[in-house]
């Protein structure tokens, strides 16, 4: 993969990305997997963002930042979590980020993070519970989507955020063209 | 459970808005007993609503606002087939709601309700479309016109042959008013079988008798109650598990939000890890011993003097009240049983004198039974009953559910009536006692059940409804038409069941072998003639086994948002279920299926051209019920409307039932047993019943009921778990619903629970070497099944232990895998599966004995020993089955 690819904008396979679950993949472009075009592709264009340093997580010790966008439905969460995990990056492939928006009814899911079973919630509102090691699958809950999962790759010691999977929760799509 | 799709899920991030002129529906959900509010919107695809409140139907701005209630999460969009034309639909919670489901509201079951309609690009691709017959074999399409050929053919052999008694339906009991009046008009009045069984228990009857009996209606409370209540006892039921709106709006919420929950379960869940990080208790029962537990605390209150005195003296029947009207109705009713035989109905003296005295009821000798500690039972009494220091009383409200009253039927709900009674509870706003409810409240029927036709019978001379599933074992039915349910792993001892199915139907030499209707009812006369029974499946999907392994005939069946439909809730809230899509292929409403076999067996009353006219129908029959809306159907007809349109303009909100007419407009009836509810005179096609605001006895007082622990002792000592067997109990869980046929269907939900699962206490687990994650096996070979024994002549003849020494109960055995869930969760000595897993069925290895009073399994009394077979996949899985605790 040459490094110009990488710099053009990426498109997620999200059942490779899913699939792929804790292994090797940080990211995997359209151009890189030929014959998975049509419905298991969808034509993603979200920023690429620098979100933090594997050096400087701590185990189960969450970060907050903004991702797709700067505003209040872009909460986000980066944590360490210490053990493998869907979709996590990093030599332990621990280091997930997540959505901090309820996919019940939006309810904040800051300061809910559970160490001892590396959970989310439960959400002040409605108590729904989501499993951050099986992409943030709901655990017990009302929540009818996953916690969407920030697509994550490492480069060196950085981290950058490349896409969502998943739908916010608020947006009737985490990339129309609203004002923001 | 074997799904039919894989456990992966692959999220959306994007979905599709309603445009500003889509069209809108109202209905309600289709699972439940809460039964929220939705609204539908449809459009013809191939445009799309945008973000601004202007540009979409729902008239909201993109990004929503949280707890706004107007977002739309891709679950809740699906793609239907409308007159032939694709079209987008969007199910969603109603935001608008002010009733039930406030605000927009919903469970994860309700919020994924849009995925279970009819796309052929989608799992729900395997919805019945045509009839079918086995054919040498093999299910094959064929017409209606031929399915109903057949099914009249071999009826009309069997009812003359055989008689109303060989034929059989065993069907819903909930799946809307206009389906249930079709299903209850053919069956107990053209038919007159009394071989018919609802979908849940093997026979007719109450479910919570010592409610009934005590005159409280389980279904009085409305969700306000439950909202203003400072205080509610939780008896087999944690209602966020299993009726979750009326958990997270009304016991979270409601008037007192801040409430104190006592929960009495063998298993911790989210509902009471909430209720204890609020000064709640958990009390963790041994499953089967809430009747000690509950005279232990009313033992308790009493002895403190804490009971409700100015209640008890004005609401609780004394020594006249008890007997007054002849047992309170004439012979042959259950009432009788216990109420007018000196052993159970007392007043609250001689009930005080009783428990008093009555060493179950002692508070160490509880404690060890039911294996509560002492102090938790004591703080219970207090929590409840203890007036407040300034001596008013605690607005103190009670529910239970089926791990209550599927342990010991009568027992358990008659102790749970009198510690309500005793806190003054039943007829108050925020003082009631109630069920929460499983499924909706959707039985309209158009006849009684032939209770005097039942082949059963109590000792005395009261009849009894018929234990349907050993009638078929015992090889009396020929014909059975099963109406959207899962005969055999519902039942207790359930491959037992499939065993005697499979010989009575696959095994029998006589086969159809050709699609001529005449040659093929010869050869089921034949099969029924040589012992063996025709079975005809009538359902959306193909079920396994009962339609695809043992039917002759399957018949497919259109659903919720394919006909319009109605039915109440747990609060007596009616509303219209809109059509909205065509249903699949040839499938049918049912009361569309059962009107074309009623005209084909040449029975008169079927010839309804739409549901409408059969709601109209049914409104009579249902004048004197609970859920009378006979007003609205007199209203309706005054302005030269159809029932259904009158109540489509009540929308989600809907109106509770008995529904009655004050000055020319209807008024819905908030709860039952009212005291405060003022009526007035009775105006136009309006009932008042007494029941509206008195207890539902003769006297209009309650009956405190006295429940013996050596009712139910011998069968409960015989099934308690010796050696290494553990208990394994059954239950809900809140993220599927019934046997999963819709939650099958749905990748969101299947890579949650992919199969059946176990919890194990981490002792229990640690013994036998068995992770999180291992695929466990469940033997019972000490399984008890009970055969014969229909009547009983002197007194004591159907209990347990007669039944025993009369050698009436076998030995057989049942068997399930599922992943085990390794959680302090459960009390030691107790695992829990989920109750309706069709392919590992938890029930297989549930005694088929059921209660003598009441013919009703103690499904919740399961059994066996577990061996670690393997890991399962989803050990080490990153994609499927999350072993994050419930109790977060």
């Amino acid at each position: 993969m040459t490094q110009e690819a990488k710099e053009t904008r990426p498109c997620i396979s999200r059942r490779a990305f899913l699939l792929a679950g804790g292994t090797a993949m940080s990211i995997v472009l359209v151009e890189g997997i030929p014959g998975l075009a049509g419905a298991a592709l969808q034509r993603a264009e979200y920023p690429r963002k620098k979100i933090g340093r594997l050096s400087a997580l701590k185990v189960d010790t969450p970060q907050y930042f903004l991702y797709p966008w700067k505003d209040v439905f872009s909460g986000c969460m980066l944590v360490k979590l210490g053990a493998r995990a869907g979709g996590g990056v990093g030599p332990g492939r621990d280091v997930v980020a997540f959505s901090t928006l309820c996919t019940h009814m939006g309810g904040p899911l800051q300061g809910t993070y559970n160490a001892q079973h590396k959970a989310i919630g439960p959400c002040p509102f409605h108590l729904t519970t989501f499993d951050l090691m099986k992409h943030g699958m709901v655990g017990a809950g009302q929540a009818t989507e996953s916690l969407p999962q920030v697509v994550l790759e490492t480069r060196g010691d950085d981290i950058y955020a490349i896409g969502m999977m998943g739908l916010i929760y608020g947006y009737h799509s985490n990339l129309a063209p609203v004002q923001r | 459970m074997a799904g039919k799709v894989t456990s992966y899920y692959l999220a959306e991030d994007s979905v599709p808005l309603p445009p500003p002129d889509a069209e809108v529906f109202t209905t309600a959900c289709d699972y439940c007993i809460v039964g929220c509010g939705y609204k539908v919107y449809r459009w013809p695809i191939g445009r799309e609503g945008g973000p601004k409140a202007s540009q979409n139907a729902l008239r909201v701005d993109f990004p929503t606002a949280i707890m706004s209630g107007g977002w739309v999460s891709p679950n809740m969009h699906n793609i239907i087939m409308v007159n032939g034309r694709l079209h987008h639909v969007v199910v969603m919670p109603d935001k608008d709601a002010k009733v039930v489901n406030v605000g927009g509201n919903h469970s994860i079951r309700g919020g994924v309700l849009a995925k279970k309609l009819y796309n052929p690009n989608e799992p729900s691709q395997d919805r019945l479309r045509q009839p079918m017959m086995r054919v040498r074999g093999t299910l094959q399409e064929v017409s209606w016109d031929t399915a109903m050929g057949v099914m009249a053919g071999i009826s009309k052999h069997v009812l003359d042959k055989h008689g109303e008694h060989a034929w059989a339906m065993k069907t819903y009991s909930y799946q809307y008013f206009e389906n249930t009046y079709a299903i209850s008009k053919l069956a107990f009045r053209a038919i007159g079988t009394p071989a018919y069984s609802p979908h849940d228990k093997p026979g007719p009857g109450p479910d919570t008798p010592g409610i009934d009996f005590s005159g409280i209606n389980p279904f009085s409370a409305s969700y306000d109650d439950w909202g203003e209540a400072e205080v509610i006892f939780f008896s087999g039921v944690d209602p966020w598990e299993t009726k979750s709106v009326l958990f997270t709006s009304w016991i979270m919420g409601g008037k007192t939000p801040n409430k104190k929950l006592v929960f009495a379960l063998p298993r911790k869940t989210s509902g009471v890890a909430y209720g204890e990080k609020r000064g709640g208790l958990f009390l963790p029962v041994i499953p089967g011993t809430d009747t000690v537990l509950q005279l232990a605390i009313i033992r308790l209150i009493l002895e403190n003097g804490w009971e409700d005195k100015e209640f008890i003296a004005r609401k609780v029947s004394n020594k006249w009240e008890i007997g007054s009207g002849m047992g309170r109705g004439t012979r042959n009713t259950p009432w009788q049983w216990v109420t007018t035989w000196g052993k159970y109905g007392t007043d609250f003296e001689g009930y005080k004198k009783w428990i008093l005295s009555y060493t179950y009821a002692e508070l160490e000798r509880a404690a060890k039974i039911t294996g509560v500690p002492a102090a938790d039972i004591r703080k219970t009494a207090e929590i409840l009953a203890k007036p407040k220091p300034d001596g008013t009383r605690k607005k103190t409200s009670f529910m239970l559910e089926k791990g209550n009253y599927w342990c010991n039927s009568f027992g358990n709900t008659a102790s749970f009536a009198a510690l309500g009674l005793v806190c003054g509870a039943g007829s108050r706003p925020g003082r009631v006692i109630s069920r929460g409810g499983g499924h909706q409240r959707g039985w309209m029927g158009a006849a009684h059940y032939p209770r005097a036709l039942s082949p059963e019978k109590a000792p005395g001379r009261r009849k009894k409804e018929i234990d349907l599933d050993r009638w078929v074992v015992d090889g009396h039915v020929r014909f059975a038409w099963v109406i959207g349910t899962t005969w055999c792993q519902a039942m207790a001892a359930s491959q037992e069941l499939m065993d005697v199915f499979q010989r009575l139907t696959r095994r029998n030499p006589h086969q159809i072998e050709s699609f001529d209707v005449d040659t093929a009812v010869d050869a089921l006369k034949r099969r029924v003639d040589a012992g063996g029974m025709v079975v005809a499946h009538q359902d959306i999907y193909p079920v396994s086994p009962i339609g695809t392994e043992y039917s002759d005939l399957i018949l497919p069946a259109a659903t919720w948002g394919e006909e319009d439909f109605t039915r109440c809730n747990g609060e007596r809230r009616l509303r219209l279920y809109s059509k909205f899509a065509d249903p699949p292929g040839e499938a049918r409403p049912d009361w569309w299926i059962i009107a074309a076999f009623a005209r084909k067996m040449g029975f008169k009353g079927f010839d309804w051209k739409d549901s409408n006219q059969i709601f109209e129908e049914a409104a009579r029959f249902g004048r004197n019920g609970v859920l009378n809306y006979h007003p609205l159907v007199v209203k309706a007809k005054r302005e030269g409307k159809r029932g259904h349109e009158l109540l489509r303009e009540y929308g989600t909100e809907g109106i509770q039932t008995p529904i009655r007419m004050v000055k020319g407009e209807l008024v819905g009836t908030k709860r039952l047993h009212d005291e405060t509810l003022e009526l007035g005179t009775p105006e136009g096609p309006t009932m008042h019943r007494k029941w509206l605001t008195s207890f539902g006895t003769q006297s209009g007082k309650a009956v405190l009921l006295k429940s013996y622990w050596e009712d139910f002792k011998d069968f409960y000592d015989r099934v308690t778990p010796q050696g290494d067997e553990l208990w394994v109990t059954n239950g809900r869980i809140n993220e599927l619903w019934q046997s999963g046929y819709d939650d099958k269907r749905r990748p969101y939900i299947m890579q949650r629970w992919p199969q059946q699962f176990l919890e194990i206490h981490p002792k229990d687990a640690g013994a036998r070497g068995i992770e999180s994650g291992d695929l466990v096996a469940i033997e019972n070979d000490d399984l008890l099944v009970q055969t014969g024994g229909y009547i009983g002549v002197d007194g004591k003849e159907q209990t347990f232990t007669e039944l025993m020494k009369a050698g009436r109960i076998k030995k057989s055995k049942g068997s399930f895998t599922a992943v085990a869930m390794v959680t302090d969760a459960v009390r030691e000595g107790v695992t829990f599966a989920y109750f309706g897993f069709p392919e590992n069925p938890a029930n297989s290895v549930v005694h088929r004995v059921p209660d003598p009073l009441t013919n009703r399994y103690r499904y919740k009394l399961g059994k066996g020993k577990l061996k670690k077979i393997g890991e399962s996949p989803h050990k080490h899985s990153l994609t499927s089955l999350s072993f994050v605790p419930r109790t977060l």
